[in-house]
């Protein structure tokens, strides 16, 4: 042992107390904007963690329960993993990247609108054989605060629906609405919020869905809007475009 | 835990947006990054919450990974023990494990035939973590597996920070020695 030196230099030693994870809150974030900032330092962090990672497979595996994959998938893509396994090899195949580019995905989920409960609205239509736009809408608050992106794949027939925030929840259930040129809303149904997974818009409702037709989001009491029109306050508003 | 290749595709194409392939590179990661979680978590429904977020942000960073830099456990991992530990400093005090639980996890040595499965570099970790000074192996050990920081860990065995952070790095530098 006595070939070896008894300390580290002390920037070698902060690199291996951060690998470790043995610094305090603030000793830590310190030295993550170290990282960000210091090539060599990073590089001292890097070799620590290689270092150790291997430790990491004497963990005694656990798995997680299936509810925790439902929560990240619909945090990640508007696309169930079962409509994502069943598009292989039909032309929508093809377009994968198409889920890289929607920015506006991850924005929502790592930006300033809480993600706080992801609704994935889908139905599987047959499919068409020609390759359909898709269209999409990001439904604002007047304020600009994104409430929800719809992403209407006509041809899957599947409107998929990402509330970005539900922190509007007093009782009312939420509404989603279609206005075409000008005609009056036509709903397509009510949100429900609070229990991520799949419902259902009837396929009709679906019918002419198109760019430039303005999707909208009331508050209506339980059951939806008693009259067929918005009845509550329209929170949300956004027009769709094709992608 | 093998096959780093495979993790290296599966991670690209989850860059390239395909949800198929991270939906194979979550199956083949998530029992042991809930399983690194829960260890220094212990509660499991904050485990479950850390573990969707660190897959959410292994899903927004993929293309930001780099395999010159890092194999892709070792960075999925890192980024595991980071929102765990970060968890756990964020808690205002923290809930002592129950008595059972807490014995199990204290049990931070790999059992033998875990390590019959494990690649070599973990088998030679594991090697060389066992030719330190039993103290200095355990305070390792406890850091990386539990995530307490030093003052919290030298309270816990009653030693002084001091010497706990000189166990920790003498035994760190012999084993990045033996290593070498």
């Amino acid at each position: 042992m006595s070939d070896l030196p008894d300390d580290m230099d002390p920037v070698d030693g902060l690199a291996a107390d951060f690998a470790l994870g043995a610094l305090d809150r603030e000793a830590h974030r310190e030295a993550e904007r170290s990282i960000a900032r210091d090539p060599a330092f990073r590089a001292a962090v890097e070799g620590w963690q290689a270092l150790l990672s291997p430790l990491a497979e004497g963990v005694a595996e656990v798995a997680p329960p299936p509810a925790v994959w439902e929560r990240i998938s619909a945090g990640i893509a508007p696309v169930a993993p079962n409509v994502a396994a069943t598009s292989l090899g039909s032309p929508r195949a093809s377009r994968a990247p198409f889920w890289s580019s929607l920015a506006l995905w991850r924005g929502l989920a790592g930006g300033a609108v809480a993600f706080a409960a992801v609704a994935v609205a889908m139905l599987v239509a047959r499919p068409q054989p020609a390759v359909q736009p898709l269209l999409v809408a990001t439904l604002a608050a007047p304020d600009g605060a994104a409430l929800l992106t719809a992403t209407y794949d006509a041809s899957r027939g599947a409107v998929i629906l990402t509330p970005a925030d539900k922190s509007k929840d007093d009782g009312r259930t939420p509404e989603l609405w279609v206005i075409e040129d000008g005609s009056p809303p036509r709903s397509l149904g009510t949100i429900d919020v609070s229990v991520p997974g799949s419902h259902a818009i009837p396929p009709e409702r679906l019918k002419g869905l198109k760019a430039g037709s303005t999707l909208a989001i009331s508050l209506e009491p339980k059951g939806g809007s008693p009259t067929g029109a918005p009845t509550g306050p329209v929170v949300a508003t956004g027009k769709l475009t094709g992608i | 835990m093998s096959g780093g290749g495979g993790l290296v595709i599966l991670l690209d194409r989850a860059a390239s947006g395909d949800a198929g392939a991270f939906k194979s590179l979550y199956d083949a990661t998530s029992a042991k990054l809930f399983g690194v979680i829960l260890r220094i978590l212990h509660e499991r429904g904050e485990a479950e919450d850390v573990l969707q977020e660190v897959y959410t942000t292994v899903w927004r960073k993929a293309a930001e990974f780099d395999a010159e830099r890092a194999s892709p456990i070792t960075w999925m991992v890192t980024i595991a023990r980071n929102r765990a530990i970060d968890r756990l400093r964020s808690r205002t005090s923290r809930p002592s494990a129950p008595l059972e639980e807490a014995a199990e996890v204290r049990d931070t040595r790999a059992p033998a035939d875990e390590l019959i499965d494990a690649s070599t570099a973990a088998q030679r970790l594991h090697a060389a973590l066992g030719s330190l000074d039993a103290r200095h192996a355990e305070a390792i050990r406890s850091t990386y597996f539990e995530g307490l920081t030093y003052e919290a860990l030298a309270a816990r065995e009653g030693i002084p920070v001091g010497t706990l952070k000189s166990w920790v790095r003498r035994g760190l530098l012999r084993m990045r020695g033996e290593l070498a």
